[in-house]
């Protein structure tokens, strides 16, 4: 659970935006130095009626400085000013999950809420790197460290499954969708989406979001070694590769036990036609 | 339905005057010069084909009589409605959306202002299905909102970012374009930060290539696979589905937020409007 908690609001325009959105005319508090001076909002009493909107000016964009600007804050923790960057990342917070922009109570296949989907773990915050930022070698450490720790392997050892079961599971991209349309697990149980980003056999056309893996299995054997490292990157890839795109097939219970030996059976398998099926064919290459 | 569709064409341009005296397949053309060709901007011959007889032309069409019509409980048209350059001045204004305006005291795109208008002037209530009903060829709003945005086509995307609020709505959908969440850790990032890639066999929008991205954002647009016209805020509740990501409320601020950072990425490049896509 997010510790930030803006009661009113994360800057001091977004104060501006909440009068105006819960119907309160309120008193806007001081705009921090340099900005626009903030005006009290209207009235959002809309049923008052007929005012004409009072025509507006044209306005050109700013040229936004390279200088690092402070903000007026207030949260929780009461009020203050903050880096401009700062203030950004708690107005994000306070649109995601305070703001009734979402709907927070919906319920997921996996029995909890939207507001739990969209609360961050510690990995999805490590992860979340804006344009241009490098993942910090610490930090990979620090995610690596964290994913290895949740994978589970099967009792008994690793074992393959049915390659036929892993191809359709593979190219199914159902389940786990929420939003205006909810995937029912009743009618059909959800997929493991691998077609979406990888190409497999190239009978069917993959994405290119994450590496190729034609011939995964005729390349690497299917030896201990490898039979580990593979359920691990599908258990959860961050272990290997940390604020990889790849999400945590495993550690999220997106698929079972049962389903990720049938997606390994298709991968390593050298009947599976991820095996049989020529290179030279692949799109995306 | 061509014969209207290319009735409808010459008055388009007409009204929308000098500066966007070129179709939208022609703006798509000059992008696709521009970009070297761009996988995304070429994926689909068919589409550029069709975009002359874009169905969307037929939605505008009913969007502009419903906009000079005196409707609602206040029988007023929306041609007083002030979209951020004046009352009933709807050319080049959506390229400079979304804005602030002082008598909401909020920033909002188009669909959220015309629903404004709707209340405000017309008097219509949120449980009315003018207002209520915001997907579908069917639709007022889709009717609307497609010949509206249509007076911007070949304009450059200018949303305006010189009130407070604006900087921070768009700084705001900065930080939620690559905040990871959900069951699949999934940001709008993951899809839209790289150039070429590929969901299956749909050619992805890069974000930072803003020849791609204004493509990308060009909504209203008739989508050939949902034989509808369809808005930014239905693309948005889109990708939060495959995002695995709750409902969103149309036209919450989360959704503004968004909208302002991904409007402001395409800066500068020209609108297509209407588009046509996959």
């Amino acid at each position: 659970m997010s510790k930030i908690t803006p009661i009113a609001a994360a800057v001091a325009a977004a104060s501006l935006f909440l009068a105006a959105g819960q119907g309160t005319a309120q008193q806007a508090p001081a705009a921090a130095p340099g900005a626009a001076p903030a005006k009290p909002a209207a009235p959002a009493s809309e049923a008052a009626g007929v005012k004409r909107p009072e025509p507006l000016k044209k306005r050109a964009p700013e040229k936004t400085p390279g200088q690092k600007t402070e903000v007026l804050i207030m949260d929780a923790q009461g009020i203050r000013m903050a880096p401009a960057d700062l203030s950004a990342h708690l107005l994000a917070e306070y649109l995601i999950l305070e703001s009734a922009g979402f709907d927070l109570a919906q319920p997921t296949q996996e029995g909890t809420t939207g507001r739990d989907r969209l609360v961050q773990d510690e990995i999805q915050k490590l992860c979340s790197l804006g344009k241009g930022q490098q993942l910090d070698a610490k930090v990979a450490a620090k995610v690596s460290e964290l994913a290895t720790a949740t994978i589970k392997y099967p009792e008994g050892g690793i074992k393959l499954g049915d390659w036929k079961k892993g191809r359709e599971l593979a190219w199914s991209g159902f389940g786990f969708r929420t939003a205006h349309n909810p995937d029912d697990h009743g009618k059909q149980a959800p997929g493991a989406n691998c077609y979406n980003c990888h190409q497999l056999a190239t009978d069917r056309t993959g994405g290119t979001i994450g590496p190729a893996l034609t011939s995964y299995g005729k390349l690497r054997g299917n030896s201990e070694e490898i039979l580990k490292y593979t359920y691990g990157v599908i258990y959860n890839a961050h272990a290997f590769f940390p604020c990889t795109n790849m999400p945590r097939m495993g550690a999220k219970q997106i698929l079972t036990d049962e389903q990720i030996a049938d997606v390994m059976a298709y991968l390593i398998d050298p009947a599976s036609p991820v095996n049989t099926s020529a290179m030279s064919g692949m799109s995306g290459m | 339905m061509m014969k209207k569709a290319l009735l409808t064409l010459p008055v388009a341009l007409v009204v929308t005057g000098a500066i966007a005296a070129q179709a939208p397949e022609d703006v798509l053309d000059r992008l696709i010069t521009k970009s070297g060709n761009a996988a995304y901007l070429t994926q689909s011959p068919q589409n550029r084909m069709m975009m002359p007889d874009n169905p969307a032309y037929m939605v505008a069409d009913d969007g502009e009589k419903l906009f000079k019509e005196k409707r609602g409980p206040k029988n007023a048209s929306l041609e007083e409605c002030d979209f951020g350059e004046g009352p009933g001045v709807i050319k080049g204004a959506y390229v400079e959306l979304p804005r602030y305006f002082p008598d909401t005291g909020k920033v909002m795109d188009l669909e959220t202002r015309l629903v404004y208008c709707m209340k405000t002037l017309q008097g219509f209530t949120d449980n009315d299905p003018q207002i209520k009903k915001r997907h579908g060829n069917d639709s007022d709003m889709m009717k609307l909102q497609t010949y509206i945005a249509m007076q911007s086509n070949g304009m450059p995307w200018n949303p305006p970012l010189s009130h407070p609020l604006e900087k921070a709505m768009r700084d705001a959908g900065e930080v939620m374009f690559y905040r990871r969440a959900g069951k699949m850790d999934f940001a709008c990032a993951t899809c839209h930060a790289a150039t070429g890639q590929r969901i299956r066999a749909s050619v992805l929008p890069n974000k930072d290539v803003a020849e791609e991205w204004t493509k990308a954002i060009s909504w209203p647009a008739h989508r050939v696979g949902q034989d509808n016209v369809r808005s930014s805020q239905h693309r948005l509740l889109e990708c939060l589905w495959q995002m695995r990501y709750p409902n969103m409320k149309p036209g919450s601020d989360a959704s503004i937020a968004l909208i302002s950072f991904w409007t402001d990425a395409a800066r500068g490049q020209p609108a297509i409007l209407p588009d046509m896509k996959r």
